[in-house]
């Protein structure tokens, strides 16, 4: 029999305590395999949320809050310098207000970021296709209402409509809409004429030509737009000057897109714009805001890494406990062993291929782990970071009803916070969408970890076995 | 030829110095069959474990053949106990894992003798100590003890060793098992011609072999 057989075969000489370091060695592998799926799968998310990013600059006014009633706007006049700076290639600006569907009881909703400073006193005849609902989430179309109220809605409630105003009307927030039917309307032409989603044609039975009021004037519907995006399905579409008309903010700008001609010039650009506005605007480019939207996973990498040094090191000190407890259980073995010819060399080949064999043995139990276990626990960090991050923030970009809570005229309070999903962050959407899978090469560094914890877990039973005096066996009788 | 001259081995115990062998010299002819007696803790085991390179004496040499076995090297000591030495222990000492067989065949292993001929000698030295054959593929703790020591006997005899070292052989045997383990040590001593050296308690052993050696506080006094 060969010092390897041997080896192989004293891993198995006590089935009990050799089950005991399989399964908690499997665990602990499992572990590192499942952390390193986590942070193979959040660098890859984060290489490709950063690979995406266009050469854009996002400007939005100094201290924007969304739902703030004290907002101050950009002017289009500011704006304008911008267009002159080097290397950008196109602007697009947007302003975005809120009304009230005519005779119907809604919350007072501060104005997004508008320039005004007071509530927003005209109506829409449109109803918004967002409904709320207090009992559920599951709706695609409903907000969910964490808390509750304290009277109930009433009858006649209603959501705000969005209205936004831009001089690009292919994109709505950052999202782009696809045109269903009709024409799309001139983004700089003040003409009352207007974009509505599909669902807001359908709430309010209106097609191509059909028109509503708002502001006290009569819209055209040119045309119906698709959009994935919830928000976006309670927006009307104007252009910029129309509604800057309609809504009595001449010159006002709630946010702006800047286009820089390449993303080698994105951070030169970036900084002209920021001199070029200075306080007055809040100015972050793409990359910034990758590296902002990518932050939790950051965090998840980071936690990731972590847990994966961890795990390897509390593998690593399991078969190092195991092989000092075993040399030291047959300390006299290996005397016997070294009286009749036996080298150090060979003794510790045998205990580390005794050592290796069980780091293999917990490496299978280990991948087995890891395959069911990489995946939703990647999913579950990455969507436990996302969340409270999302929850956290509610930026421009957003698009969302970010909204005060405001009494409801003895119908009742809103005692909780209102929000789903289309508050988050649109940047940030998409990031708990994140594939996590086990590959040759993870299987290796699997493997890899296991001979690493073998070596590392018996290197102190090394020690200790070349210290046995052949003499051992002598005293011990 | 067997020639030890003034071994000494000194121990350290806390703040005293055991002297555990004191100033030894004697000579054992090649293929002579001797043993040592003493009182527990005069320093018998001491003294085997030193012939055996167990253990390295404090000053003095141990000559066998031609070769100073305390001026040995690590690799060399290695050798000299896998090639040149047998032992024979009280507790058997077998390993555990190993068949009877294997266990025979281990230090040949070491010795680096080929699988097919290590197998084959350690079938006859197994059936010349009386092991049956279905005896060869048990593991130790399924032999009595003295089927071990019979298997403990024959690695000893292994690799042809100059010299078998027996630590109180029957010491853990009834005194009819204990005799013919004796007895087959005697015969094989006499077949192979090895030096065999016997530490025992048993005087009437003692005085079934070609010379005795007494030893008394770690000198030799006979």
């Amino acid at each position: 029999m060969n010092p390897v057989s041997r080896g192989i075969r004293n891993a198995f000489r006590n089935g009990v305590r050799t089950t005991s370091i399989v399964v908690i060695l499997g665990l602990s592998i499992g572990l590192s395999l499942v952390m390193l799926v986590a942070q193979r799968a959040v660098e890859n998310k984060i290489a490709s949320v950063k690979s995406s990013i266009g050469n854009t600059v996002t400007i939005a006014p100094a201290g924007f809050s969304a739902g703030s009633e004290a907002n101050n706007a950009l002017t289009t006049s500011e704006l304008d310098k911008v267009k002159t700076i080097a290397h950008v290639t196109g602007l697009t600006e947007t302003l975005t207000d809120r009304l009230s569907t005519t005779g119907s009881t809604t919350a007072s909703f501060g104005r997004f970021g508008g320039g005004s400073s007071s509530t927003n006193e005209s109506t829409t005849s449109l109803t918004s296709p967002i409904t709320l609902n207090t009992g559920s989430n599951g709706s695609s179309n409903r907000f969910f209402i964490s808390g509750g109220f304290g009277g109930g809605l009433p009858t006649n409630f209603s959501l705000p409509v969005s209205f936004v105003g831009t001089n690009t009307p292919t994109q709505v927030n950052g999202e782009s809409i696809t045109l269903k039917s009709g024409k799309t309307i001139n983004g700089n032409a003040a003409e009352n004429d207007a974009l509505i989603s599909s669902q807001m044609a359908s709430k309010n039975n209106l097609s191509v030509g059909s028109t509503f009021t708002a502001y006290n004037a009569t819209l055209t519907v040119t045309g119906i737009f698709t959009s994935s995006v919830q928000s976006t399905q309670g927006t009307v579409v104007l252009s910029l000057p129309a509604l800057q008309s309609l809504s009595s903010q001449s010159g006002d700008v709630t946010s702006a897109v800047a286009t820089v001609d390449s993303l080698d010039n994105l951070s030169n650009a970036t900084n002209a714009i920021k001199s070029s506005l200075g306080s007055n605007a809040d100015v972050e480019s793409a990359e910034q805001q990758a590296d902002s939207t990518v932050a939790p996973l950051n965090s998840v990498k980071t936690v990731a890494t972590y847990s994966l040094v961890g795990a390897i090191a509390a593998g690593a000190v399991i078969i190092l406990l195991t092989m000092v407890m075993v040399v030291r259980e047959r300390k006299k073995e290996i005397g016997v062993v070294k009286a009749i010819g036996g080298s150090n060399l060979r003794i510790m080949g045998e205990f580390m291929i005794e050592s290796l064999t069980l780091a293999v043995l917990g490496a299978i139990v280990g991948l087995i782990i890891g395959v069911v276990g990489g995946q939703p626990v990647t999913k579950m960090l990455v969507n436990n970071s996302t969340t409270s991050t999302t929850t956290a923030q509610a930026g421009p970009g957003g698009g969302g009803f970010a909204m005060r809570a405001t009494p409801m005229g003895g119908n009742g309070n809103f005692a909780g916070r209102v929000g789903t999903g289309i508050r988050r962050n649109s940047a940030v959407k998409g990031l708990d969408n994140i594939h996590a899978q086990i590959g040759w090469d993870l299987l290796l560094d699997g493997f890899g970890a296991a001979v690493l914890i073998a070596v590392i877990g018996s290197a102190l039973a090394a020690g200790m076995i070349s210290k046995v005096r052949p003499s051992t066996i002598m005293r011990a009788e | 030829m067997l020639e030890v001259k003034n071994l000494t081995k000194k121990f350290k115990s806390g703040d005293t110095t055991v002297v555990a062998t004191n100033d030894i010299s004697f000579t054992v002819p090649d293929g002579q069959f001797a043993s040592i007696v003493g009182r527990s803790g005069s320093g018998k085991s001491t003294l085997l474990s030193l012939l055996g390179a167990l253990d390295s004496p404090t000053s003095g040499s141990i000559m066998v053949g031609a070769k100073d076995v305390t001026k040995m090297h690590d690799h060399e000591l290695i050798s000299y106990r896998g090639k040149s030495i047998g032992y024979v222990f009280q507790n058997y000492n077998l390993v555990p894992s190993l068949t009877a067989l294997e266990n025979v065949a281990l230090p040949m292993e070491f010795a680096k003798i080929p699988k097919a001929e290590r197998i084959t000698r350690a079938k006859e030295l197994l059936e010349e100590v009386g092991l049956q054959t279905d005896q060869m593929d048990r593991k130790p703790g399924r032999l009595s003890g003295g089927q071990q020591q019979r298997v403990a006997i024959a690695r000893a005899l292994a690799n042809k060793p100059q010299l078998v070292l027996a630590d109180e052989p029957t010491g853990n045997l009834d005194s009819a098992t204990g005799k013919m383990i004796f007895d087959l040590l005697h015969s094989l001593s006499r077949k192979e011609k090895t030096t065999i050296i016997v530490v025992t308690h048993d005087l009437d052993i003692a005085g079934k072999t070609d010379r005795v050696f007494k030893l008394d506080d770690g000198k030799l006094v006979q």
